[in-house]
């Protein structure tokens, strides 16, 4: 049997242990076919290309030690944990059930609600986009659904604890897919750590499908460990008149390149795109940062800053699409990064591909230390040249800071960057 | 008792376009003492900033001859922040915009600079202190919960410059040009501010182009400045002098040959 079958095998005999529906083996199956041609995905100045990706491991259903997560028991949050490939908890008030809300494992609602699922998942993101996208469909062992139905405000945001395991040698492949119906409004928000101290690749994807009238805000803060190697692709589409908001802190100890889409499909829609990423130690990150304005009246807005420290590098590209139609668009981006030492590299890449003439289309980039004027001022108070550094840097990275709705997501951030500088700073 | 004194001071600083060094303070000397307050006046582009931003430590600012001395230590050298520790304070003609650090946490931030660790102020203290000079500058509670400087006007920035001032409580005060853009109202606030730090512990260098504001803050001495050095020190009836007769009549009365850049008065 040549390596091709056995692996078709192994994931058909995965999947039926697993209770997967037909459709699913199926989509696995063609996403392993898909491996064997296509590339891993390329990036504007940013080489990963001899990264570990890719586990050498079959799909395998492995359980996680969930006491590894503290709990804190909260009946009024809405929040789901998992752990690994482990669900331990979804706690969601019985009212927003009794509206329709689903907020289950990915599993679950390829099996329990495959309409909906069938009609959404891998929609936004597509498998045969490159290797990893191929990858992640075939090999997927995690993730979360959450459907929004018609007209329903989920006015608390969701919280969902994702703790990548890495007490075991397992990739986590993860799919978190958010389906906003029309005219609903739901804030998501994500929280990423890893225990453990293994080794392993994480291939973490998020869709949004955000439906006419619809509103998302997904937060992010992503806390994974030095010892994996992530790859995330976050993509959004974007229905007419929706609106989406991402605002992700990209805080990850270990080396990750990302891609962040938001697709601007129908008339008047809304996307804002924020990151914050801070680098340190021998770290390399990647990121693309895309919106694409498809409809027309459309509104695209980047806003990255990212603070490399010791001897990291941070690349950020924001790329600001304007199609072919998409008449009356306004397309707006802003990629800056602060170079905290001699050996930090970087850059910001603002690239815009316009289509289309009666539009609005600017950028602003900047590469280069903290602002002096702003250090002078503080330091002409009495305050020491370190902690003045910390203060500019925070107002720096204030505007994504500000857009996470949690407050004590939004505090659990600052103190993840003040220990991050603070640490950093000792090299300088 | 503290002293604050500029020595034959020389001052160069890199021109951005011609990157060659210019001589702006050409041999500059001035003594003052806590208890006083001197006022600095000058044509426009003769080297008042120039001189405000040295002593503070501004890294721009190149000293070429001459010495600072702050209780007879020499400051030339000492980073920006220590100097302000050990008691200096610029009230800046162009304060720096932050966004993300609001501006309580700031003045908190800069109190507790120059206390030791183990006896930081108390957040009651502070906020005693904050309540006690805002009400003093007429200034409202939301200023300080305001982004430091972040879209404040032009007259905002300089009452929040003179708050500053009151909660850190440095020994000198420089304050440059604090009356320019502020309507009479605004002058007789930020005056009563300053003239509220009065005393025996306190001394403050003021630098002004206009004689205004010496009527509300009325100085021990007056020195004017011109083309990098002063030429002439005298009482507060200096400045009247300069009101009635200009810079122009003071510098053909000196017998300086001086091109002023600006005779508009
Ligand atoms: N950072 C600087 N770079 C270049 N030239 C400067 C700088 N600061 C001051 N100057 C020049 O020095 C001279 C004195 O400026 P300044 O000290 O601001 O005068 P004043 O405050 O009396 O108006 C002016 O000619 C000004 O252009
Ligand atoms: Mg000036």
């Amino acid at each position: 049997m040549t390596e091709l079958a056995e692996a078709k095998e192994q994931l058909t005999s995965a999947s039926q242990q697993h209770d997967e529906p037909r459709f699913l083996l199926n989509q696995r199956l063609f996403a392993r076919d898909l491996m064997e041609k296509l590339r891993l995905p390329r990036m504007q100045r940013f080489k990963f290309h001899d990264w570990p990706l890719i586990a050498d491991q079959p799909l395998t259903w492995v359980s996680s030690n969930t006491d590894l997560e503290e709990l804190a028991p909260d009946d009024e949050v809405i929040r789901v944990t998992q752990v690994g490939q482990t669900t331990v908890k979804i706690h969601i008030p019985e009212k927003l059930q009794d509206e329709g809300v689903v907020l289950t494992d990915i599993f679950t609602a390829a099996k329990n609600y495959p309409e909906i699922f069938k009609k959404n998942f891998m929609t936004a993101i597509k498998a045969d986009e490159n290797l990893l996208t191929a990858y992640h469909m075939a090999y997927l062992n995690a993730g979360l659904f959450l459907y929004v139905p018609k007209n329903v405000e989920i006015k608390k945001p969701i919280e969902a604890e994702i703790v990548q395991d890495n007490t075991q040698d397992q990739p986590l492949i993860s799919h978190i897919l958010v389906v906003a119906d029309q005219g609903s409004k739901v804030k998501f928000i994500q929280h990423l750590t890893t225990v453990g101290k293994n080794e392993n690749p994480a291939n973490m994807m998020i869709e949004l499908i955000a439906k006419d009238n619809s509103e998302i805000d997904f937060s992010s803060l992503d806390e994974l460990g030095a010892s994996t190697h992530t790859y995330f692709k976050r993509r959004a589409d974007i229905g007419r008149d929706a609106h989406v908001e991402w605002a992700v802190g990209l805080m990850n100890d270990g080396d990750t390149v990302g891609d962040m889409d938001s697709e601007l499909l129908g008339e008047c829609g809304y996307a804002n795109s924020k990151m914050i990423a801070v680098t340190t130690l021998n770290q390399e990150v990647g990121v693309n940062n895309r919106v694409t304005n498809h409809g027309k009246h459309t509104i695209g807005l980047i806003n990255q800053r990212g603070v490399i420290l010791e001897n990291s590098e941070l690349i950020f590209n924001g790329i600001g699409q304007i199609i072919h139609g998409a008449h009356g668009s306004k397309a707006d981006q802003q990629n800056r990064v602060l170079i905290m030492s001699d050996k930090a590299r970087g850059d910001a890449n603002p690239i815009l591909l316009i289509d289309e003439n009666d539009v609005e289309a600017g950028h602003a980039a900047s590469v280069g230390p903290v602002d002096p004027h702003q250090m002078y001022y503080l330091m002409s108070r009495g305050i020491p040249r370190k902690q003045a550094e910390r203060m500019v840097i925070r107002g720096f990275l204030g505007a994504v800071l500000s857009a996470i709705p949690a407050a004590d997501v939004r505090k659990k951030l600052v103190d993840i960057l003040e220990r991050k500088l603070t640490d950093g700073q000792q090299y300088q | 008792m503290a002293t604050l004194e500029v020595r034959d001071l020389h001052v160069s600083v890199k021109d951005e376009e011609s990157k060659k060094e210019k001589e702006i303070l050409k041999g500059v000397n001035l003594k003052m003492k806590t208890g006083e307050i001197h006022a600095i006046m000058g044509p426009n582009g003769t080297g008042k900033s120039t001189l405000s931003q040295t002593i503070m430590g501004q890294p721009g600012y190149k000293v070429t001859q001459g010495d600072i001395l702050l209780n007879g230590e020499s400051i030339v050298g000492m980073p920006v922040d220590e100097r302000a520790r050990k008691g200096l304070f610029l009230a800046m003609q162009y304060p720096a915009e932050i966004q993300g650090v609001t501006n309580a946490e700031f003045l908190r931030a800069a109190i507790n600079a120059r206390r030791p660790q183990d006896d930081q102020i108390s957040v009651m203290d502070f906020i005693k202190k904050l309540d006690k000079n805002l009400e003093l500058l007429d200034m409202s509670q939301k200023m300080t919960e305001r982004y430091l400087n972040e879209g404040f006007s032009g007259g905002e920035k300089k009452r929040n410059e003179i708050l500053q001032l009151l909660m850190i409580e440095p020994t000198f005060a420089i304050l440059d040009e604090i009356d320019s853009g502020l309507d009479i109202d605004a002058l007789k606030v930020v005056s009563k501010g300053v003239n509220s730090m009065r005393g025996d512990n306190f001394g403050s260098l003021i630098i002004t182009h206009y004689q205004r504001l010496l009527n509300y803050i009325v100085p021990d001495t007056v020195h004017v400045m011109m083309d990098g050095q002063i030429v002439e020190t005298g009482g507060p009836e200096l400045a009247k002098k300069l009101e009635d007769e200009g810079y122009a009549g003071l510098r053909d009365e000196l017998g300086l040959d001086i091109k002023l850049v600006d005779d508009e008065d």
